[in-house]
């Protein structure tokens, strides 16, 4: 087990570094220079000098070969260090923790609610197959999987403040508070089908397993039957759901920030790439891959744990 | 008479998957629903610039900000342009742009999975590896990056050709944008298609007629094409339709962001972005636009599901 979590991390670190030298050589062959950048976005603040812009380039490394650059800005990184936004000249540490923890517990929250409520949801619509109650949930889950956030949003607030004659949902003051809880039921409710499908078919596949038949006739009460025996290996399929639910809630989180004006990474990567203030977009890429990354590693090494059948299979394969 | 009905029964047989899956399609209601408006979708954006009642940039400064009527059924915008032609038009924007996308990243992975499939070994974990990496990162975020950087470039570099050839096809930037969306969604929505097609040559490619193929010489590109690519057709079309809602929903998010297509082409997510400025004053600006995304995106929803169930019938059941 412990060989298998060091060798997953041994890949793990090639990964993020190309991706890295990818978006740091698009940004720096693609965008051009920052300075330049700077002096655009600040006109008739300071005359456009030639030799003044040459000066400050100088000064900030901006002459040296690509490579190096590279090299001095991973080297900056392994020390905590992502370096000075080119609009606000605030330090973009100090943006990124103001802005992290907001994303954090709206994402967290949402993933670990859909979760639960899905796998439910999930196991009902297997149990009453092909009836009403069955056609609802998949139907349900299908619409709203179809939606994306950012339309889902307006029309509920449309709908909330022009019809219903509520507040408007716009800022954040606090989880718990009405404002956020809007917008953390449309990113909880859209990934949703993604986990009840999983489960629906799961459960679909262990109802006609002999030892459910058994427990069946052993004249066990419905519901330990399914807890104890249906659910548990419901459970490892849905697991696997979770890197494509951390993608699709990162997505999501850039487009309801701005839709309701909460103050995280979502709004702070519209902003960024507004103002094409590349530090700050360069860090945020940075941690949402090692988020996306890291959920991945999780579900593998949750794998075994999950389904010791699973873990004969691997390490037989080993 | 006999040759004819042999050839009746052979035709019977070739069709039979065909036909079965169509007919299992047709049974789902919502399948059926779906696939409609998605011709529907189709038909608007081949001939809906010849049948809206308005040209979509055409202001009429005293009509702005109208309320949906018989004029203008969904109304005017802040400049007093028709809304209802623009989200016709924004069809068009997003049908090109899905079209475009699902064709590039299909053919990426078909090259990518049976390079991977056919050569094995270490090319093969390579090719796993590059997939691996891709899903892994949070897509829009790359696209955004992609967008945003490369654009100031290809944009000077088109002002460079113009001035060099003279020749006004580079002086049209809508390209550019549309180009940079196609090209950065087709980078990260190749891996899907190549998984299948991978996959699919996995298990083909030590069947008899391939290795008999293979032994007398057929090359492989023509392997590809004609035993594996037909073999892997169920999941392909499943693919297609899912990516064609995908890079929809994909396209409309950047413009949303401001990212993809600009003001003054209609796109659906740079209509909702608009209106989310107005939407208490004049809430149509932003629900029409809204209203019409999530209806397509429902549509490719059910048509996806119902040709998954038709197709490969194993998954809901």
């Amino acid at each position: 087990m412990g060989r298998y979590i060091l060798f997953r991390l041994l890949k793990w670190i090639p990964s993020v570094f190309i991706l890295l030298l990818l978006i740091y050589a698009l940004v720096f062959f693609g965008a051009g220079d920052p300075i330049k950048l700077i002096f655009l976005q600040a006109p008739g603040d300071v005359a456009y000098d030639p030799d003044r812009v040459e000066a400050i380039r100088d000064a900030a490394g901006l002459n040296r070969p690509f490579l190096v650059q590279f090299m001095d800005y991973l080297g900056n990184i392994a020390n905590g260090n992502f370096g000075n936004s080119l609009v606000s000249g605030r330090s973009v540490n100090s943006m990124i923790s103001a802005a992290l923890p907001v994303t954090l517990k709206i994402g967290l929250t949402a993933i670990f609610l859909l979760s639960i409520v899905g796998i439910i949801l999930g196991v009902i619509a297997a149990l009453n197959q092909n009836k009403l109650l069955d056609n609802l949930i998949v139907g349900f889950a299908l619409i709203v999987w179809g939606i994306p956030v950012f339309v889902a949003g307006p029309l509920i607030i449309v709908f909330l403040v022009l019809v219903m004659d509520m507040d408007v949902p716009y800022g954040w003051s606090g989880l718990l508070s009405f404002k956020v809880i809007v917008p953390l039921l449309v990113l909880g409710l859209n990934p949703m089908a993604l986990i009840i499908r999983q489960a629906r078919a799961g459960v679909l596949e262990v109802l006609s397993e002999d030892y459910v038949r058994t427990a069946r006739a052993k004249g066990i009460p419905n519901y330990q039957v399914v807890v104890k025996h249906i659910m548990r290996p419901v459970l490892t399929p849905v697991v696997s759901q979770i890197g494509l639910l951390v993608i699709a809630t990162l997505n999501n989180s850039i487009l309801i920030e701005k839709v309701f004006g909460l103050p995280g990474l979502g709004r702070l990567t519209e902003t960024a790439i507004k103002t094409s203030d590349y530090p700050v977009i360069l860090a945020i890429v940075l941690i949402f891959s090692t988020v996306v990354m890291a959920s991945n590693l999780l579900v593998d090494i949750s794998y075994p744990l999950l389904d010791p059948r699973a873990a004969a299979k691997k390490t037989g394969d080993e | 008479m006999t040759d004819n009905t042999l050839e009746l029964q052979q035709e019977e047989k070739q069709f039979s998957l065909a036909k079965d899956a169509f007919d299992r399609l047709i049974a789902n209601k919502l399948a059926v629903i779906g696939m409609l408006l998605v011709v529907f979708l189709f038909f608007i954006a081949i001939f809906g610039p010849y049948i809206t009642p308005y040209d979509f940039l055409s202001q009429d400064l005293q009509a702005r900000n109208q309320a949906p009527s018989w004029a203008h059924w969904f109304g005017t915008d802040d400049l007093g342009r028709d809304i209802m032609s623009r989200v016709i038009y924004g069809a068009r924007t997003a049908v090109i742009v899905a079209f475009s996308t699902t064709f590039l990243s299909l053919i990426i992975g078909i090259f990518m999975g049976s390079l991977g499939g056919y050569f094995g070994g270490k090319v093969d974990a390579f090719i796993v590896w590059l997939i691996d990496i891709t899903m892994s990162v949070p897509s829009l975020l790359l696209v955004i990056v992609i967008n945003v950087s490369m654009k100031p470039r290809l944009v000077n570099w088109m002002d460079e050709q113009f001035l060099l050839t003279g020749n006004s096809f580079y002086r049209n930037t809508i390209l550019v944008d549309f180009v940079l969306v196609f090209g950065s969604l087709a980078l990260i929505k190749w891996p899907k298609a190549a998984r299948i097609i991978r996959g699919q040559i996995m298990s083909v490619r030590n069947k008899n007629y391939v290795l008999a193929a293979e032994a007398i010489g057929v090359p492989t590109p023509k392997i590809v094409w004609k035993y594996v690519i037909p073999n892997s057709i169920g999941p392909i079309i499943v693919y297609i339709s899912a990516a064609l809602g995908e890079a929809m929903v994909f396209e409309s998010s950047f413009s949303f962001l401001g990212v993809g297509v600009r003001p003054p082409i209609p796109s659906w997510g740079n209509m909702i972005s608009d209106g989310l400025r107005v939407w208490q004053l004049y809430p149509h600006i932003l629900a029409a636009p809204a209203a019409v995304l999530a209806l397509v995106t429902i549509a490719f929803s059910f048509l996806g599901d119902g040709l998954n169930d038709a197709l490969n019938p194993r998954q809901w059941k």
